[in-house]
């Protein structure tokens, strides 16, 4: 009868350690085993947890991007998308990651404009890289797959592509693994940066140069965050990188008009309306550069 | 040396069946929460599970740092689990000032969601806590509605 006991119970110790074996690691495993010890150590070595609790999020979001640049009537190109045809040339967890928000923006571009028949290509394309970097288990690629093939439910379709990379972030950075999710944010960050200027270029609508002038406030963030993992060579490469695009950002200005807040409810809906206003005041000539700074950087990052 | 078994047995039971349950819970939560929102587009989740304040001390809350954009309208939406004690509040701050609750304290009023009509490209601060400092768990969502 005990050894009876001692076999269920050594099958159900085997059921916890395996945790969530049904999600693939999601909350059990920390993953680590196939990256290599430098990029994993340096997560763990350079920041501390406390530090990474002041990190900021949304600071790129594709759906607000590419929602700006909808709302202006500006119509769909696939030419501001990276190509997904040298996707085995990312070999490094740097560049795995970095491109993995790389290709998050251009999935929210492609969302909004429901460009089902490309999704396919940038899904498959981010499932490749998470596995890569062991955030695969996050990424529900089959319902995704599904949903683009039979061009339904594309809310949903905008639901679990966005949940996917928020529950990536999150695991990232609760398995001491902050420079990876750093690299995703900066590849957000920086595609988002390029759509905008480049749609700018052809469609110069002032929202947009507005939207240009306040990543000012975003890069400052991004560069602090960056400078954590500078005992790295790839980091030590993009911050100098992106510290020349930074340079550029202090020819733009904000200023602040203070106002009262107003709390108005209509049918049961309560809405906060700020009267606080951000004015951003930036030259076309620095757009111009910002345009060509960010043209070069993404373009030196992403392979063609 | 029976009995000492079987209370391991049923613990280690407890255990396997109680982990991926509430990764489950708060992940359907998550979902029925964003769908709540209405017609809008889902961008972050805030998942809050909360230990029960001191007695007269500040409530618990989890704090999570957002950057919102100008000239953008954003949806907050709270969300309670069933089997919570306390009743969850979101609270969104610009710095140190309250520019928008769930919760109207003076009224005593709860909604679900309210919108945030932002002017101010700036990182904001949102507080998820619970009515008298009770323990909880709940999710808070932010949702894209439109641009202004």
């Amino acid at each position: 009868m005990v050894r009876n006991y001692l076999y269920i119970l050594t099958g159900v110790l085997f059921l916890y350690a395996c945790g969530s074996c049904g999600n693939k690691g999601a909350s059990g495993t920390n993953g680590l085993n196939d990256i290599p010890d430098d990029v994993v150590n340096l997560g763990i070595a350079e920041i501390s947890e406390e530090a990474m609790q002041g990190f900021v999020d949304n600071m790129s979001s594709p759906v607000e991007m590419a929602a700006l640049i909808k709302s202006l009537n500006v119509g769909y190109s696939n030419k501001y998308l990276a190509p997904t045809d040298k996707i085995e040339d990312y070999t490094t967890n740097f560049q795995q990651a970095f491109s993995l928000g790389v290709y998050g923006l251009d999935l929210g571009y492609l969302n909004m404009y429901n460009k089902t028949n490309t999704v396919l290509d940038y899904i498959s394309a981010i499932k490749t890289l998470a596995d890569a970097i062991n955030v695969g288990q996050f990424f529900d690629f089959t319902t995704l797959k599904r949903l683009a093939q039979n061009n339904q439910n594309l809310d949903s379709l905008m639901y679990i592509s966005v949940h996917s990379f928020n529950q990536m972030d999150n695991y990232l950075r609760k398995t001491n693994r902050s420079n990876l999710s750093v690299l995703i944010v900066t590849g957000l960050w920086l595609e988002g940066n390029y759509l905008a200027t480049q749609v700018y270029k052809e469609a110069p609508h002032p929202a947009l140069k507005e939207r240009i002038g306040e990543q000012k406030i975003i890069i400052e963030k991004l560069m602090i965050f960056l400078q954590n993992f500078k005992s790295d060579k790839q980091f030590q490469n993009l911050i100098s990188e992106l510290s020349s695009l930074q340079e550029e950002y202090k020819n733009v200005s904000i200023t602040i008009e203070l106002g009262e807040p107003e709390a108005v409810e209509k049918d049961g809906m309560l809405t906060f309306i700020q009267h606080d206003k951000s004015i951003v005041n930036i030259s076309d000539e620095t757009v111009q550069r910002i345009t060509q700074k960010t043209e070069d950087i993404r373009n030196k990052l992403i392979r063609k | 040396m029976r009995p000492y078994i079987k209370t391991i047995f049923i613990f280690a039971l407890f255990l396997a069946l109680a982990r991926p349950a509430f990764s489950q819970d708060i992940s359907e939560l998550t979902a029925q929460c964003a769908a709540s929102a209405g017609d809008v587009t889902y961008l972050k989740d805030f998942p809050a599970k909360l230990d029960a304040g001191t007695p007269g001390g500040k409530p618990p809350s989890a704090k999570y740092s957002m950057l919102l954009s100008k000239n953008t309208a954003y949806r907050f939406t709270i969300c309670t689990a069933p089997d919570s004690e306390g009743e969850a509040i979101l609270d969104l701050y610009d710095m140190n000032i309250l520019i928008g609750s769930t919760y109207n304290k003076a009224t005593g009023k709860d909604y679900p969601s309210f919108d945030f009509k932002c002017q101010k490209t700036a990182v904001y601060h949102i507080f998820v806590s619970f009515k008298e400092g009770k323990a909880g768990n709940a999710v808070g969502i932010m949702s894209f509605v439109e641009k202004l």
